[in-house]
């Protein structure tokens, strides 16, 4: 038998309090949150969407043209004088709120438009990087474009953040 | 030169443009796993629930990739390679939270 007044309370009563700390603002804020997303998360995500086509407006006017393109290089007779890696990415997550409506429209089956537009804006938002990345770094062109989708949270972990992200990278050329 | 690290250019396509591969290496890769601190990954819970862009983890992505690519370029500049090519990128998420980033490509010398 372990001497109860051996045990040092101190610690374990620390950590005791912080969880419980954290369950009752988790209690609290997640309905507040959940509410919030329900009422603008297809708000917020037309508004990051308008951001993004200005951007893309905007730096389609400096390269004078859509600078991406999956093309490897072989079109370009010029010749180019430097080239190198640009890459970018962003870490995009549908609300609760968009979850559930897609859990509904789960089991009817059919295209889940609700998801499928917040994946759409996190890859818009991916490629705006992309051209704001090779426009720092003063590529004229980016080549060999590839964008990869992964799971910040594997399928097998019930809790965790359901976000997707969303990575861009190409080779930036200059041509001389 | 940003873009070209330790005197190492690194590029994504099959071949570097005006330049001549003149001898293959092999394959040099660099991998990391890395996470945030507990706060990080309590606040991005919270922003889930909302949803909308996580910069808690765009930004815990951004500087693995760029350890990961770091550790292929000292791969690459222990076998005297002066470039990479045909670089890709792998991503798998090991647990919540944590990130394992993996960059492989071939190391050659140019000319």
């Amino acid at each position: 038998m372990v001497d109860p007044s051996a045990i040092c309370w101190g610690p374990l009563l620390l950590i005791a309090v912080l969880f419980s700390i954290l369950g009752i603002l988790w209690a609290i804020a997640y309905p507040l949150l959940f509410l919030y997303g329900a009422v603008f998360s297809g708000r917020n995500l037309e508004k990051r969407m308008n951001n993004i086509v200005s951007r893309e407006r905007a730096s389609i006017e400096h390269f004078g043209k859509d600078p991406l393109s999956t093309l490897k290089g072989a079109q370009i007779v010029g010749g180019i004088h430097e080239s190198g890696i640009v890459y970018s990415s962003v870490v995009y997550s549908p609300s609760h709120w968009q979850l559930l409506i897609a859990g509904i429209n789960q089991l009817f089956g059919g295209s889940v438009s609700i998801i499928h537009r917040v994946i759409a804006v996190g890859r818009a938002e991916a490629t705006q990087r992309l051209r704001e990345q090779a426009q720092t770094a003063g590529w004229e062109d980016v080549l060999n474009v590839r964008i990869d989708t992964a799971e910040m949270t594997p399928s097998s972990v019930k809790k965790g953040p359901r976000a997707v992200e969303i990575f861009a990278y190409g080779t930036g050329v200059r041509y001389g | 030169m940003q873009h070209i690290r330790d005197g190492i250019m690194v590029v994504n396509t099959e071949t570097i443009a005006g330049k001549v591969i003149t001898q293959n290496l092999g394959v040099v890769g660099g991998s990391t796993v890395r996470a945030k601190h507990v706060g990080k990954d309590i606040g991005a819970f919270f922003k889930n629930i909302g949803g909308g862009e996580l910069r808690a983890y765009t930004e815990l992505l951004e500087e693995s990739r760029s350890e990961a690519i770091a550790r292929m370029v000292a791969d690459a500049s222990a076998r005297g390679a002066n470039a990479i090519v045909n670089v890709r990128f792998a991503t798998s998420a090991v647990t919540s939270g944590a990130a394992e980033l993996f960059a492989y490509g071939t190391a050659v010398l140019v000319e």
